[in-house]
């Protein structure tokens, strides 16, 4: 397993479950990941009154229907029966007054259908995960960097690592690697996700021949804080908080008429922006109002979200408004992966944020992807343990150690260039300001021009520290070069696709087509270069329809 | 607002600097700027050797936890002026009680191999799977699931300071989440084990960790709940138990604490015996207490009314709950 979130966790438990030998290799310790920091909550349709074919069309419309419906089934479906493994396995959920696993509104759902516990969701789910991993014995490699997939004849051998405590290069021999890596938020300036969300495993993906999926689709969350891009739940307006511009105005109306607030993120997101553009914001944000709420629910059901506002945005929601502005949040796409888990390399296997099922097509609903990391990494898991039972163990590669030791001591030796951080900013900058939610011709033209140039400079870098022993610049480095990938494919994704559908909007193309593009794309890397591709979308229940909230 | 940095530098590695010291660093720090932020930007701008921790910078990841001015703090969540005018200074060191590994980031593994040793998970019987959590049972454990194991606790802990084995308060407040958990089926079992040595009891309630947690976690108060749970399971034949029941005799009979009672009954009178030179260097140092036999103090039976009280109050508890 590499990444130890809630997908790889679940995947891990799983195979070991099954019989297997699984270890589990991150670069952070598993209780670090940035699952922990999910709020709202999971969806699943629990109730009588509810059903998985309404979770499933919420979830097929929320994703403007280039989410694949035989997956979405399967997620919907599943949903329940996992929220109650889950249970069993020791997590907590918010009750309701006759005992039953309470479920809060979110956006884009026609049914409260989001279990919680209060908002730590995330937090909750992840200890128990980490507990159940401890349970079944895995081994952790933990504060290990995964440096390379080891690919041979086309089948997957294992992977190399670097051990961060020593700056030693390990190779991992295994029958079978599941990549659970989380996002790449880090390659935006303003995100929600955490400083290690570098998208490392679809960069590792790339390198290994493997397609990344609708990378131009990248989800802005409507309410996070302004300076640090840190996330005020979902959860705070499923529980009745307003949104309102300068004007004290609640503007989701205009946008939004039904459901106000709790339209899908998308939408909620670009109707802020226009807010702010048109010159009806509040210090480039809007404000999000929960001080009807009462102090009581506030304390009680959103008391993470206070200590939150208060210690990074100096705001008590119980008496003001918080200010609050889009900001980037998740990756809807990822590793081309189909319902098991499985890629095109036998022997690797994905799940969660790394991968792309897709479930969530151009934007994901709230509370589903927590649900896609219970549901998927358990499906990848079993995968992997019924790959590793018919098949034999082929050898390691002998040379894959020295040419990845031998590439790991060309950037320590490098004397003179470039510092990374300069690089880095210039990334962050581009993505943000010409990849962000409004896109058009020009700036994404502008945008990639950047990027080109950032890969050069790249190639060139140097660090200042040449230690062995617990080298973040090192680690950065890394990072850094995954990131500079995977923002060329979400720009060449983006000019590519003439159209606006879920989270991505074109300017210059406001209408989405589905004669066109009602497909999904593909990012593969070849000898240093990029290449598109694309494939059909499964349609099984639910014709496209216009989507309105 | 410029604001000097000191932080503390190790590289066990380094043949030239091999020793710890304190470097340094001045940053330009505006309004809302959380340590974390600045060592950020030391680490970008100034010195990319510096190494330290950090992952969800949003106090729910644990990541980052070090001592600032003398206390174990996460600096996500830490502003840097409110702090810097608190306390004069802005000096960053590795958390305590814990081994420095280079510069800010210190060896977890005893932290872990802590949790593990409480087997932090839930292992329930048919029987007990089959109890539903309510909103009450829940509110008994909710804050021991506040955990984010940073090692705050830990860090301050004066236990651990003297016996790197002591369980300590991180672990022993994991293990309340699974003893008060309605659905765990080895309750007794997890408690007798948690009264031996260096478990629950080598507590000496100097309420640092719950002092020092940033998450209301209130270790002590888990502490202690898991204690009166061991008491009420008949867990009594150790040296905590029966020190707590020794207490509770002699405030009853006296009126006060007994303390060269308290010994006996506490180890026993042959470990007792063993205490006799430690005796002796108290009284040397004036720290005997005196008179060495407790008379009874005036109107005791108004203690013995408060003891009957407890009594019926508990009894009326229990009632309630059956």
């Amino acid at each position: 397993m590499v990444g130890a979130g809630l997908a790889g966790m679940r995947a891990a438990i799983e195979a070991a479950r099954s019989g297997l030998d699984v270890a589990i290799v991150s670069k952070i310790y598993p209780v670090r990941s940035h699952s922990v920091a999910a709020q709202g909550g999971i969806n699943a349709a629990m109730k009588a009154t509810d059903s998985w074919e309404a979770h499933m069309f919420d979830t097929v419309k929320g994703s403007d229907y280039l989410g694949d419906q035989d997956a979405i089934e399967v997620m919907c479906r599943q949903a329940p029966s996992d929220i109650l493994e889950l249970e069993k396995m020791g997590a907590v959920f918010s009750r309701d007054s006759e005992g039953n696993i309470a479920q809060r509104p979110f956006g884009g759902a026609g049914y409260p259908r989001t279990c919680y516990l209060a908002d730590r969701t995330g937090h909750g789910m992840l200890h128990v995960m980490y507990e159940q991993l401890l349970k079944h014995g895995v081994f952790i490699y933990d504060e290990w960097h995964v440096l390379k997939l080891v690919v041979e004849d086309g089948s997957a051998r294992g992977l190399i690592a670097i051990e961060l405590d020593t700056g030693k290069l390990h190779r991992l021999h295994s029958k079978s690697v599941i990549i659970a890596t989380g996002g790449y938020g880090r390659v935006y300036r303003t995100t929600t996700n955490a400083l290690s969300s570098t998208g490392d495993g679809m960069g590792l993906a790339l390198d290994a021949g493997l397609a990344l999926m609708d990378m131009e689709f990248v989800q802005f969350h409507p309410t996070v804080l302004a300076r640090t891009g840190i996330l005020m739940t979902e959860g705070a307006r499923g529980e009745g908080g307003f949104l309102l511009n300068s004007k004290g105005e609640r503007f989701m109306e205009k946008y939004a008429p039904k459901v106000k607030e709790l339209a899908s993120r998308d939408v909620v997101s670009r109707a802020e922006q226009t807010e702010i553009e048109e010159g009806r914001g509040v210090d480039g944000c809007v404000l999000l109002d929960l001080r009807h709420l009462g102090a009581e629910k506030i304390k009680s059901k959103l008391s993470q979200i206070r200590a939150l506002a208060i210690d990074f945005a100096g705001v008590d929601p119980v008496t003001s408004p918080v200010p609050v502005k889009p900001g980037h949040h998740y990756s809807m796409g990822g590793i081309a992966t189909d319902k098991d888990g499985r890629t095109a390399i036998p022997g690797l296997f994905t799940a969660g944020e790394s991968a792309c099922v897709s479930v969530h097509g151009a934007n994901r609903l709230g509370g589903n992807s927590l649900l896609e990391t219970i549901v998927f990494g358990r499906r990848a898991g079993t995968s992997a343990s019924e790959y590793c039972k018919t098949t034999e163990a082929k050898p390691f590669p002998e040379s894959a150690l020295k040419d990845a030791c031998h590439s790991v001591a060309t950037i320590l030796k490098r004397e003179e260039g470039e510092s990374i951080f300069a690089i880095k900013k210039g990334m962050n900058d581009a993505m943000e300001d010409f990849c962000g939610i409004f896109r058009n011709k020009d700036r994404l033209a502008k945008g990639y021009e950047k990027i080109k140039e950032l890969r050069e400079r790249y190639k060139k870098a140097a660090l200042v520290d040449r230690s062995d022993y617990f080298n973040n610049e090192l680690l950065h480095y890394l990072e850094l070069g995954q990131m500079l990938d995977i923002s060329e494919c979400i720009l060449l994704g983006a000019m590519n696709r003439e159209e606006s559908r879920g989270s991505h909007f074109r300017t210059d193309f406001p209408k989405r087509d589905d004669e066109k593009w009602l497909k999904h794309t593909l990012a593969f890397k070849e000898n240093g270069e990029f290449r598109l591709d694309y494939r059909d979308v499964s349609v099984t229940k639910f014709k496209p329809e216009e989507r309105k909230y | 607002m410029k604001i000097k940095f000191r932080i503390r530098r190790y590289n066990p590695h380094d043949s030239k600097a091999p020793e710890p010291y304190y470097q340094a660093y001045t940053v330009d720090v505006t309004e809302g700027m959380t340590v974390l932020e600045a060592l950020l930007k030391i680490s970008e701008e100034q010195d990319s050797t510096l190494s330290f921790r950090k992952s969800c910078r949003s106090a729910i990841c644990g990541s980052c936890a070090m001592t600032v001015n003398g206390f174990a703090r996460l600096t996500c969540n830490l502003q840097v002026l409110p702090e810097h005018s608190k306390m004069g200074e802005m000096t960053i060191e590795p958390l305590a009680n814990h081994r420095p590994v280079k510069d800010l980031v210190v060896d977890m593994t005893p932290f872990w191999n802590k949790m593990e040793k409480v087997s932090p998970f839930l292992m329930p019987t048919e029987k007990t799977a089959q109890n539903a959590v309510t909103a009450e049972d829940e509110e008994v454990i909710d804050q021991s699931q506040r955990c984010i194991m940073c090692a705050c606790c830990n860090a301050e802990c004066n236990s651990l300071e003297i016996d790197e084995r002591f369980t300590a308060p991180a672990a022993l407040a994991k293990a309340w989440r699974f003893v008060g958990d309605v659905r765990e089926g080895h309750g007794v079992k997890r408690l007798a084990r948690l009264s031996e040595e260096h478990g629950m009891w080598d507590c000496v309630r100097c309420i640092h960790c719950t002092q020092y947690c940033p998450k209301g976690v209130a270790p002590l108060k888990q502490i202690e709940r898991l204690r009166s749970a061991a008491m009420k399971a008949g867990i009594l034949d150790n040296p905590g138990a029966k020190h707590v029941e020794a207490m509770a005799d002699s405030v009853e009979k006296f009126g006060r604490l007994d303390e060269a009672a308290m010994t006996f009954k506490t180890l026993g009178f042959l470990k007792s015996l063993g205490k006799i030179p430690l005796g002796i260097r108290m009284e040397l140092h004036g720290k005997m207490p005196h008179p060495y036999i407790v008379p009874q103090i005036e109107r005791i039976e108004e203690v013995r009314e408060i003891y009957k009280e407890i009594e019926k109050t508990a009894a009326l508890k229990e009632k309630k709950k059956e």
